[in-house]
């Protein structure tokens, strides 16, 4: 396979990851601000939020403040912000179109589909309730599209590539999630959780969409750690760090099975599967959660360029 | 290096077995130099297989097997791929600080000739840790002989001394009981060998020893090939001896003697290069 081809399939898998993850982040900042004055206390979500996504630089150098409107623009729909959900969908086309004959028929009709319906949506004055729905399709339109692929793709090495995108893209997204929040997520002696925490603890696990896997792992209320350990060592919960890396490990295997060598890419996803399997949250709380994941996201985009270099350039 | 394991142990009583009860320490991790590529562990009866983790964070599988039967097979099957880290052991899960090995065991008493064994290496040695636990993993491999048939699962590091004979796991715990003498922590470690002879089938899994070395942290050595481990070797499990981390330890209630039939086979998978 060429590695332009491996390079489209990554990509292309990766966008619609990111934007499915955005879609999810800007529900839950909704959800979440959509609760009484009193509840939501001195936090500006909508900022929180944009950090989450990984682009405050930018959101500055366009909006002044960080409200409902401006995010939404920005996250959305903006043309200015290369990580819009629009955009995402845009470039995932052009790499589905570069590599067409690669993907089945079903995978380019959701990709295809999906991105003519998108584009649709946007400018100004659209409602909640449109922006509730424009949501709704971008995870619908994810769904077709990993399930398309799931369903209808020969496993070969471009099967391979295409989930190598989808999983790094996840563990990041993942990732900051944890960052930013993870001062609502450390274990404070005595702390009676208020109810704007309660809240807080739901949205993280519903932007992950955890908040019923949660209740079958522990059946117990919502604990910080408990769900910081479900989004990080616990394998069986998809979105989790862990779950993450047993895929990659498991892909770069595969395709290190079919060409006959392995590289860097293999010893750094086994390096850091091997972290996550062999660690204990005790521990990681003890080293500080903030540093342990501030080192995972260094060594997931370190992943990321290995990736790059051994395969897809 | 992508190794590819099987191992079978086949118990056949003379008379039938009422039950058997083991746990198995045969199922290895990842570290560093290691990746298990699949692991599956197979009985021959029907059982559960309890999946657990004891203190040191070896894998322990555990059933129990209702009579009766005449012969009961335990077969393990899978593939690992390792690297080659000088012996040195990063990234493994660790629940106990490295003092905790300096624990004398039964089987890793100290007698006088080890005593002296042990202080003659470091006289020679000087101050370089490194150095003595390299210099005594290669006096041991020139100075015993490899012999199977002195020495069973019993023997002492003192016993097996004396006799200057003794298999891997005498010479392991030779050489763990001489560090410990010298207050270097040190452990047992049990695991397969691929053996570049191109022997693939083999009669027993392979054991070596770990020391902790100040700025380094844990560092294989393997007496009975006198070098540290290398990409040939799979790191099952660590203990304080060879009962600490031995594969198999079981009871059974009935079944007259026993006669155990172990078949190992470790072989190189389907060929690959490192790039």
């Amino acid at each position: 396979m060429l590695s332009r081809t491996a390079d489209n399939l990554y990509w292309l898998s990766r966008y619609v990851e990111r934007a499915e993850y955005l879609a999810r982040i800007l529900e839950a900042t909704q959800r979440l601000t959509a609760l009484p004055l009193a509840y939501s206390g001195t936090t500006n979500e909508w900022e929180s939020a944009v950090s989450t996504a990984g682009c405050v630089n930018a959101f500055f150098a366009a909006f002044n403040e960080a409200n409902e409107e401006t995010v939404t623009e920005f996250l959305a729909f903006s043309p200015a912000n290369p990580s819009s959900i629009r955009n995402c969908f845009e470039v995932a086309r052009t790499n589905a179109r570069a590599v067409r004959t690669a993907l089945t028929m079903e995978m380019w009709d959701a990709i295809n589909g999906g991105w003519h319906e998108i584009k649709r949506f946007g400018g100004a004055g659209a409602t909640r309730e449109e922006l509730a729905q424009f949501l709704r399709l971008v995870q619908e339109c994810s769904l077709r599209f990993d399930g398309s692929a799931y369903r209808t793709m020969l496993r070969n090495d471009a099967y391979w590539f295409s989930r190598l995108g989808v999983f790094i893209e996840r563990a990041d997204n993942t990732a900051r999630i944890l960052d930013v929040k993870y001062h609502l997520l450390l274990p404070v002696e005595a702390r009676v959780g208020g109810p704007l925490d309660y809240f807080q603890w739901a949205a993280i696990l519903r932007s992950v969409s955890a908040l019923t896997s949660y209740h079958w792992v522990y059946r117990e209320s919502l604990k910080p750690w408990l769900i910081a350990d479900l989004l990080i060592l616990n394998d069986q919960m998809p979105r989790s760090l862990a779950s993450c890396y047993q895929n990659l490990v498991q892909n770069l295997d595969y395709i290190a099975r079919a060409y006959g060598r392995q590289g860097a890419a293999q010893r750094q996803a086994r390096k850091v599967r091997t972290r996550l399997e062999n660690s204990r949250m005790d521990d990681v709380f003890q080293g500080g959660l903030h540093e342990f994941i501030g080192e995972f996201v260094v060594d997931n985009n370190q992943l990321g360029t290995t990736i790059s270099q051994q395969y897809l350039v | 290096m992508r190794i590819r394991i099987s191992h079978e142990s086949i118990y056949r009583y003379a008379a039938p077995v009422a039950g058997v009860i083991q746990t198995l320490r045969l199922t290895p991790r990842n570290h560093d130099g290691q990746y298990v590529v699949f692991w599956r562990i197979d009985i021959s009866e029907d059982c559960r297989l309890d999946h657990h983790e004891d203190a040191f964070g070896n894998i322990t599988h555990t059933f129990t097997a209702e009579g009766s039967f005449t012969e009961l097979g335990v077969t393990v099957d899978g593939e690992v791929e390792t690297q080659d880290t000088h012996g040195i052991v990063r990234g493994a899960i660790e629940r106990f600080p490295p003092s905790l090995f300096l624990r004398e065991t039964a089987l890793t008493r100290p007698d006088t000739a080890i005593l002296t064994f042990a202080r003659e290496a470091r006289a020679a040695a000087r101050d370089d840790t490194l150095a003595l636990l390299h210099s005594m993993t290669e006096r041991l491999h020139r100075e015993i002989v490899f012999d199977p048939d002195p020495t069973h699962t019993a023997t002492t590091a003192a016993e097996s001394f004396a006799m200057r004979r003794g298999v891997c796991q005498d010479l392991s715990h030779i050489f763990i009981c001489a560090a410990r003498s010298l207050d270097i922590p040190a452990r047992y470690v049990g695991g397969y060998f691929h053996r570049a002879d191109g022997v693939i089938q083999q009669e027993a899994g392979h054991a070596w020893a770990e020391a902790f070395v100040p700025d380094i942290g844990w560092v294989g050595f393997d007496p009975a090939n006198g070098i540290s481990p290398t990409d040939q070797h799979v790191r099952v499990a660590i203990g304080l001896d060879y009962l600490g981390a031995s594969p198999v330890r079981g009871a059974r209630k009935g079944g007259g003697t026993e006669a155990l039939t172990v078949t190992i086979h470790v072989d190189q998978a389907a060929g690959q290069m490192q790039n």
